[in-house]
């Protein structure tokens, strides 16, 4: 067992050492490709985040035409429990005046010739994850629409429906991104392959001819491909990290005062894309070389 | 005594035919016991590297049965035949070198692939190339060397590896006969240690080994089995 490592792994460096330029070619590809597939993936997942702390801070408020009593409130809020929501606070009028005067600090001397209820009532309704997908809200908001005395519902719709056709853009270019990586490094593993086949084609011929096994042949062809998926993958996220880096410092302060924190992968996250690279790789070499060797 | 030992090569009614129509071997049977050494002799063209390449499983044969160490080979699989290769050495007559890899690295390739332990490797590299006055070249690109030393480097690899059998084919057709005496003095220590010898050659000087064998094909055809010894009597009648 020890021989036969020690013999394949001798196999392997001199293969790398003859071909080092094709191989460098397809390093630089599947890097390339690893970078473009990580960089959506992480704008995809960042995004995603954002979303998460824009739904924790999401609601609906439903405008009443007139200030409800509590046998009312206890019917709205019977009508709105049919559906899961996490919490429903009734704002009268007063108290919408209250926070508004709040709101406008300094200035609020605007307010002193205006009556106190100039604003409507409302119920600010806040929903449960569950109820959070688009189609959901705006089901929900139709409901509310439907129910006597309401003037209208507001949740940002346009706003949420935006981000919401923004990360399906964004879900769909991941999984272009996903596929060309695929694709790249299984073409270009291929084509190294051939390569290489093809520039040791004699000492191939000898080494059938001197009884190699079939795993004698194809076993550095195997770890060839390992190892420029494990390199390529390592060198494009070494990459996706700088420029993350210079992202980060160039937008720090505009990221400071709004809510998009950007952060890098995790470290399982990371590690699972260098294994998935690396088995790619290792993978599209061993169909190769039995296709083309039939080894 | 002979009978008892083990049948190395065993050829039943073999023959194999090349388009449109040259019969190259034709109904030969032969069988080769363990230790001996035969010389394959015929004029060129008479079907020798045929035979060969049939047996080492480079052809098939069209018809007939070959048995190599005890393996049908029309039946055996890739991994039995790769098995049986890495057990047999085979001295080709183009000597299938690769010019760009050093003499000690074309013999290693017989080793490597039989997963041989780096040191044996080398002493066994340093060994042969000693026997055969080629240590100063072990370095060298194979592609630089002489004819006749590119040859003796193919002998050393059919060699190396330790094989139950080596074929070797014309091993001397470049050589003068200092050099040939080399190859033949390694070939004979080779065949004290257990090893096969199937040689095919022109060259009539070399056969005079006690107790080896002539095989002569003549178009195909097997013509005469006989001692090296008693052959030599008769051609030194004639």
């Amino acid at each position: 067992m020890m021989n036969f490592l020690l013999a394949v792994l001798s196999q392997t460096w001199r293969s790398i050492i003859e071909t080092w330029r094709s191989l460098l070619l397809s390093l630089m590809t599947i890097t390339l490709s690893v970078l473009i597939f990580t960089f959506f993936y992480l704008v995809y997942v960042n995004t995603l985040q954002v979303g998460n702390r824009l739904d924790n801070d999401l609601r609906l408020i439903v405008y009443l035409d007139e200030q409800p009593n509590e046998a009312l409130q206890q019917e709205y809020r019977r009508k709105i429990e049919k559906f899961e929501v996490e919490r429903i606070v009734f704002v009268s009028r007063l108290e919408a005046y209250e926070r508004f005067r709040a709101q406008l600090k300094d200035s609020n001397d605007v307010l002193e010739d205006v009556p106190k209820d100039f604003l409507p009532a409302s119920i600010e309704i806040y929903p449960r994850r569950t109820l959070r997908s688009l189609s959901q809200l705006k089901d929900f908001s139709a409901y509310l629409e439907r129910l006597p005395g309401v003037l209208k519902v507001q949740y940002g719709r346009e706003w949420v429906e935006r981000f919401y056709s923004f990360v399906k853009l964004l879900r769909v270019v991941v999984l272009l991104s996903g596929t060309l990586l695929i694709l790249t490094t299984t073409f270009m593993i291929g084509h190294s392959i051939r390569l290489t086949v093809f520039s040791r084609k004699k000492e191939l011929e000898l080494l059938r001819l001197v009884g190699a096994s079939n795993s004698y042949i194809r076993v550095p062809f195997f770890l060839e491909g390992a190892l420029l998926g494990a390199l390529g993958s390592a060198a494009g996220l070494s990459a996706l990290y700088l420029l993350f880096r210079w992202i980060k410092a160039s937008f720090a302060a505009q990221a400071a005062q709004s809510m998009f924190v950007f952060s890098f992968f995790s470290t399982p996250t990371l590690l699972a894309i260098v294994i998935l690279s690396t088995l790619l790789c290792a993978g599209g070499s061993f169909v190769s070389i039995r296709k083309i060797l039939s080894v | 005594m002979s009978e008892k030992r083990q049948t190395i090569i065993d050829l039943a009614r073999v023959s194999k035919t090349f388009p449109p129509d040259v019969h190259a071997l034709d109904d030969i049977s032969l069988r080769i016991r363990q230790g001996e050494m035969i010389f394959l002799t015929g004029q060129s063209g008479a079907g020798k590297t045929t035979l060969l390449r049939l047996l080492c499983g480079i052809d098939r044969p069209d018809k007939g049965y070959v048995e190599i160490v005890g393996q049908d080979l029309s039946r055996a699989t890739d991994a039995e035949l790769q098995d049986l290769r890495r057990r047999i050495g085979v001295a080709y007559q183009d000597f299938k070198l690769l010019p760009d890899k050093t003499v000690a690295q074309n013999i290693a390739y017989s080793m490597e692939v039989a997963y041989r332990s780096r040191q044996f490797i080398r002493s066994q590299t340093e060994k042969l190339l000693t026997e055969l006055h080629l240590a100063d070249k072990q370095d060298a690109l194979a592609g630089y060397l002489s004819r006749g030393e590119q040859q003796r480097v193919a002998i050393a690899r059919a060699a190396a590896n330790e094989p139950e059998l080596i074929l070797a084919d014309e091993p001397t057709g470049n050589l003068d006969k200092e050099t040939t005496g080399l190859v033949m003095q390694l070939f004979r220590h080779c065949n004290e240690q257990g090893t096969t010898l199937l040689i095919a050659t022109h060259d009539h000087s070399i056969y005079d080994f006690p107790g080896s064998k002539v095989v002569k094909i003549e178009n195909g055809r097997l013509a005469i089995q006989k001692p090296a010894a008693a052959l030599k009597k008769a051609e030194a009648r004639t």
